[in-house]
């Protein structure tokens, strides 16, 4: 269980209403897995996961998974801080769980300032939806909120895989872009971003494995 | 064409200081007689008499002992790197020179090849436009050789034969053991040419010893027997190679005063050749390019297992770090709620705050108690019992899984199979896995406190005490079930050294868990102080 090396390493966090599925999301995201049953998330789990962005940096995420019950939110608001970007989770078929979006997202730009966070808005469980379920979000109106916020929109399913990979992604891209634009900056004792493991000694591992080939022809 | 090259002089270049080293070697001119070719040998008679008086040639061989010993100071395996255009000549030479060194070893078969090899080299050098001819062409053999003709000849050989069949014999065997004792036996050039300087000399003196029977006896002398003209016969044949030989030392001599002309010390060619000696030999490269090779791999090797058995990255890599992080952001949550309470009261309400704090912090003051904890039942039901006095919904079977998984591989591993590497990365692992879900569950312990409806903190800090003891005494135990198996394998291991320092770092990462708990624990204090006010 070596971690692999990386060059950033962001902070993510999930919020929303508790059952929207941001644990499955998670897990699917870092497991390639859905579980039909989960506990209650208690205050907050952690997951991690190595991604490239297109110029192929390599970006650890570290992936905060906070409780949406209620009884946490004390505990919770004092995770948000550290974070460079939030993903606003809720459930397509679940309305009340899109209403409390615009709280969710207030109550993490105000803790999480003076930073400013990438939010994505991220609608869960599409394939309840295509499988007969009684879709009460539609993709319109979460698109009109997102782009009325300036958020990136996207409908996923932890079960099937749909979207997942594409929900995380497009947030850590905009952050890397923000980070290229010098928007964000790395600052110390704000762990939103930090820079990753420098490869040990100044070793390139590509000129490394490239020797061995080179050495066998002359 | 390179790479036979620099090897063959490479071959002789170690062959060269063996030689120095053994001092036997100087009678390597001489090699076995063929006995076989008889009509051939009679046919060079007329060839040796040619390359004796070759011998017999200006060039005094006497006062030039310090060249050839120059020469042999030049690296000839870097001769053998080519070649610019003005080196091919240099590069050619040597390559010559090389090659009549191994034809000596096989003198019986070669033969032919001595004869003939003058004038392959006077065709080969008369090719180059640069060659000087003077120096190498082979000499035509001057009237006074051929004008001593057979009679001469023979009644000196005979002379030579009667008097010393039986020293030829133990020259050539004498030569035999030294090329067996050189290995391959191709001698060094500057040694053939001194020992060729001392053979010409005794050789004058038989000639010249000889002369005087030959005015004595004549022509007439060779009717004296079918044996002698035998014995003539065979004594000739070991002369044909003496001189065969002779030859070849010559030529190598010449070759090297060649090389040597308007460069004394080879100082300009060597300056020529030392820009391609920035190209290195080829075994040189590969011989780099495996320590090479090997280093990159030891050092990535050690980079693997100082990575797999770094206590931090691996309490990081099972979220030990992640949970410290958010218990240390609940605990400094909790202490900044304290702080704004302390603010907020005066006189003996303060008082009063400031005495319920401090008797927390006395309450959470560990006993230092090293239980053994061996069962894994026992330690189960030590943990529940513990934490039923929190009143939360809290399990600790994943660290007891984990743990009971580590002794059942310390159980069954093979101390012959598994190395010390190996089993400190389990270890170390290990500590780090124990530690980091203990950590975790601290964390799940301060969120679910804060949200417990009704505190009973002095309980609560009871339970956390035992807690906190049991679970550093399961992490040491755990290590020094490793340190034991890593001290097993003391006795069979060289790396004696190398065992201590890995056992001292289990030890050392045992202590750090120790430290990580204790840590954790002290972070649960303000968790503990906000649930009594």
């Amino acid at each position: 269980m070596v971690e692999p090396i990386f060059d950033y390493q962001f902070r993510l966090i999930l919020i929303g209403d508790s059952t929207v599925g941001k644990s499955s999301l998670l897990k699917y995201f870092t497991d390639g897995k859905f579980a039909e049953l989960s506990d209650p998330t208690v205050g907050v789990d952690f997951f991690a996961r190595l991604i490239e962005v297109k110029d192929g940096t390599r970006v650890k995420l570290q992936l905060w998974d906070t409780a949406g019950q209620e009884r946490f939110r004390s505990i919770t608001k004092s995770y948000y801080r550290n974070s460079v970007g939030a993903l606003l989770v809720y459930d397509i078929c679940n309305r009340a769980s899109f209403e409390h979006i615009p709280l969710w997202m207030t109550e993490a730009k105000r803790h999480i300032e003076p930073h400013r966070p990438i939010f994505a808005l991220v609608g869960c469980k599409l394939d309840l939806v295509s499988n007969g379920g009684h879709r009460e979000v539609s993709k319109e109106e979460a698109k009109a909120f997102a782009d009325q916020n300036g958020l990136h929109h996207i409908e996923t399913s932890a079960r099937k895989g749909t979207n997942v990979e594409e929900a995380f992604r497009s947030v850590t891209q905009e952050v890397y872009n923000r980070i290229q634009s010098g928007e964000y900056k790395v600052e110390d004792g704000w762990d939103g971003i930090k820079t990753g493991f420098t490869r040990p000694n100044g070793l390139d591992f590509n000129l490394i494995e490239a020797e061995p080939a080179k050495l066998s022809c002359c | 064409m390179e790479t036979s090259d620099s090897e063959c002089f490479e071959s002789a270049d170690e062959e060269i200081y063996t030689e120095k080293e053994n001092k036997k070697s100087k009678k390597v001119a001489s090699s076995p007689p063929p006995k076989d070719d008889l009509s051939k040998e009679v046919e060079d008679i007329t060839n040796l008499k040619i390359t004796e008086s070759n011998d017999e040639q200006p060039v005094d061989l006497n006062n030039e002992p310090h060249e050839p010993a120059k020469a042999t100071k030049i690296k000839p395996s870097k001769i053998g790197v080519k070649t610019n255009k003005s080196d091919n000549r240099t590069n050619s030479h040597s390559t010559m020179i090389d090659n009549k060194h191994i034809d000596t070893i096989n003198v019986t078969e070669n033969l032919e090849d001595h004869k003939d090899t003058p004038n392959e080299e006077v065709n080969m050098w008369d090719e180059d436009e640069d060659w000087e001819p003077i120096e190498t062409k082979p000499e035509p053999p001057p009237p006074v050789s051929t004008n001593k003709s057979w009679g001469w000849d023979l009644s000196a050989v005979i002379n030579a034969a009667t008097v010393g069949v039986t020293t030829v014999t133990s020259h050539v065997s004498q030569g035999l053991s030294t090329v067996l004792e050189t290995g391959i036996g191709a001698p060094d050039p500057a040694e053939l040419a001194r020992q060729h300087t001392q053979e010409t000399e005794t050789h004058n003196a038989d000639d010249d010893s000889t002369q005087s029977t030959t005015n004595l006896f004549g022509f007439g002398n060779l009717v004296s027997g079918v044996t002698q003209i035998t014995k003539l016969v065979e004594t000739t044949g070991n002369k044909v190679i003496l001189g065969g030989l002779d030859t070849l030392e010559s030529i190598g001599k010449k070759t090297m005063q060649v090389l040597q002309e308007g460069d004394p010390g080879f100082k300009k060619k060597r300056a020529l050749l030392n820009i391609e000696g920035e190209k290195p030999v080829l075994s040189q490269i590969l011989r780099e390019a495996k320590e090479k090779a090997e280093f990159e791999n030891r050092l990535l090797e050690e980079q693997h297992f100082a990575r797999k058995a770094n206590y931090e990255s691996l309490f990081d890599d099972h979220q030990g770090l992640m949970h410290l992080e958010a218990l240390e952001m609940l605990s400094r949550q909790c202490s900044i709620k304290l702080e704004r309470l302390t603010e907020s009261r005066f006189g003996s309400e303060l008082v009063e705050l400031q005495e319920t704090m401090n008797q927390i912090v006395e309450l959470c003051e560990l006993i230092e108690d090293e239980d053994e904890l061996e069962d894994t039942s026992e330690i189960k039901e030590k943990l529940d019992s513990a934490v039923s006095e929190m009143v939360i919904n809290i399990s600790y079977d994943k660290l007891l899984t984990t743990r009971k998984e580590a002794e059942h591989w310390l159980d069954n591993i093979n101390l012959q199979i598994c190395s010390e590497l190996e089993l400190h990365e389990q270890a170390i692992d290990t500590l780090a896995q124990l530690t980091a879900l203990a950590v975790e569950r601290y964390h799940k312990i301060g969120e679910l406190l804060l949200i417990k409806e009704h505190r009973s903190t002095a309980d609560e800090a009871d339970s956390l005490v035992q807690l906190t003891m049991i679970l550093i005494t399961l992490t040491g135990n755990m290590a020094t079930k490793f340190s034991n198996k890593l001290s097993e394998k003391l006795s069979s291991s060289a790396h004696k050294d190398h065992i201590n320092t890995l056992i001292t770092n289990v030890y050392f990462e045992s202590a750090n868990s120790s430290s990580y708990l204790k840590n954790a624990f002290q972070l649960l204090i303000p968790v503990l102080q906000v649930g009594a006010i």
